[in-house]
């Protein structure tokens, strides 16, 4: 069976849907949390996560011991956009 | 102006509509996720459509403002080059997911469609379309077969019917006077119907443009 990797914007899709959904508690979920979910590095995950609250698509927010993070409104618009287009470019049997 | 010649041209128009629809929507999704993939569509859906565009106005234009009784074979081949360019987009954003046989047989099927019309660029253009619209559909049949969804179906079959209206249209060199021509067109506008289903299931919103940036 053919090995097939996560786009960028699939990987992005699943943090978004982790923040969305699965989040523990109202806080938001710890960078440990979304590593687990999203299934990618440290490092990579750090840059991502950079990227989407400069976009505003997360919200960071600060507890006692670290950081966590919740999706933003414009970032539900996003998800959900994303889907739609997700489920287009599937119908072509492509993957954005 | 000729019946048959007004009809050609308000379906070519039609195909332009639709693509052009068809495009907006890929734009709207490159706009919001800045995929790759959803570039290739836009690029495509535009090309297919702006291939119609050129046949359909060209063929208006010569007949209702030039007045003339026969139209121009250019304006017929320009448009066919600008959809190969679209179906070569779609064709190949699968990747090479499958290859194709070395089977002298097989060559041997393929090689005419090459061959015979070696004489016209139109036809060579019209093989290469049909050609990559086959390839286009194994590989979304094939996809179908992994992922399952319904919609797949439609673009397949879509992409299917453009398929057999470039063969019928590549065809009508054995019947040039026939009605061949017309049921081509028509065929192709069907196929591109059917990949309007998938739109049809997306809610078209505004949303946030996030472009390049993520």
């Amino acid at each position: 069976m053919a090995i097939t990797y996560r786009t960028h914007m699939s990987i992005i899709g699943d943090i978004l849907s982790t923040t969305r959904d699965e989040i523990p508690d109202e806080s938001g979920a710890s960078v440990t949390y979304l590593i687990r979910k999203a299934n990618i590095s440290y490092a990579r995950l750090s840059k991502i996560l950079e990227t989407l609250v400069s976009q505003g698509l997360l919200e960071q927010t600060s507890s006692e011991r670290a950081c966590k993070y919740r999706i933003s409104e414009k970032g539900r618009d996003f998800l959900q956009a994303y889907r739609g287009f997700r489920e287009f470019a599937d119908s072509f049997g492509l993957r954005i | 102006m000729e019946f048959i010649t007004f009809a050609e041209s308000t379906l070519n128009l039609l195909g332009f509509v639709v693509g052009l629809i068809l495009g907006i929507f890929a734009y709207i999704g490159f706009r919001n996720t800045g995929s790759p993939t959803l570039f290739r569509l836009n690029i495509s859906f535009f090309s297919i459509s702006v291939g119609f565009g050129v046949v359909g106005f060209g063929y208006m234009i010569e007949s209702l403002v030039l007045g003339y009784v026969k139209t121009d074979t250019w304006i017929q081949t320009l448009g066919i080059a600008i959809q190969t360019v679209g179906y070569f987009f779609i064709a190949f954003s699968h990747g090479i997911k499958s290859f194709f046989p070395k089977s002298r047989y097989f060559k041997s099927i393929m090689a005419p469609l090459f061959l015979i019309p070696a004489n016209s660029i139109e036809h060579i253009i019209r093989s290469i379309s049909f050609i990559l619209l086959v390839y286009g559909t194994i590989e979304t049949i094939m996809s179908y077969m992994e992922n399952r969804n319904r919609n797949t179906i439609f673009v397949a079959t879509g992409l299917g019917l453009l398929a057999l209206g470039e063969f019928l249209g590549w065809y009508s060199i054995v019947f040039p006077k026939s009605v061949l021509y017309f049921i081509s067109v028509s065929t192709k506008i069907v196929g591109l119907g059917a990949l309007f289903v998938p739109i049809s299931q997306v809610p078209l919103r505004g949303g946030p443009r996030f472009g390049n940036n993520i």
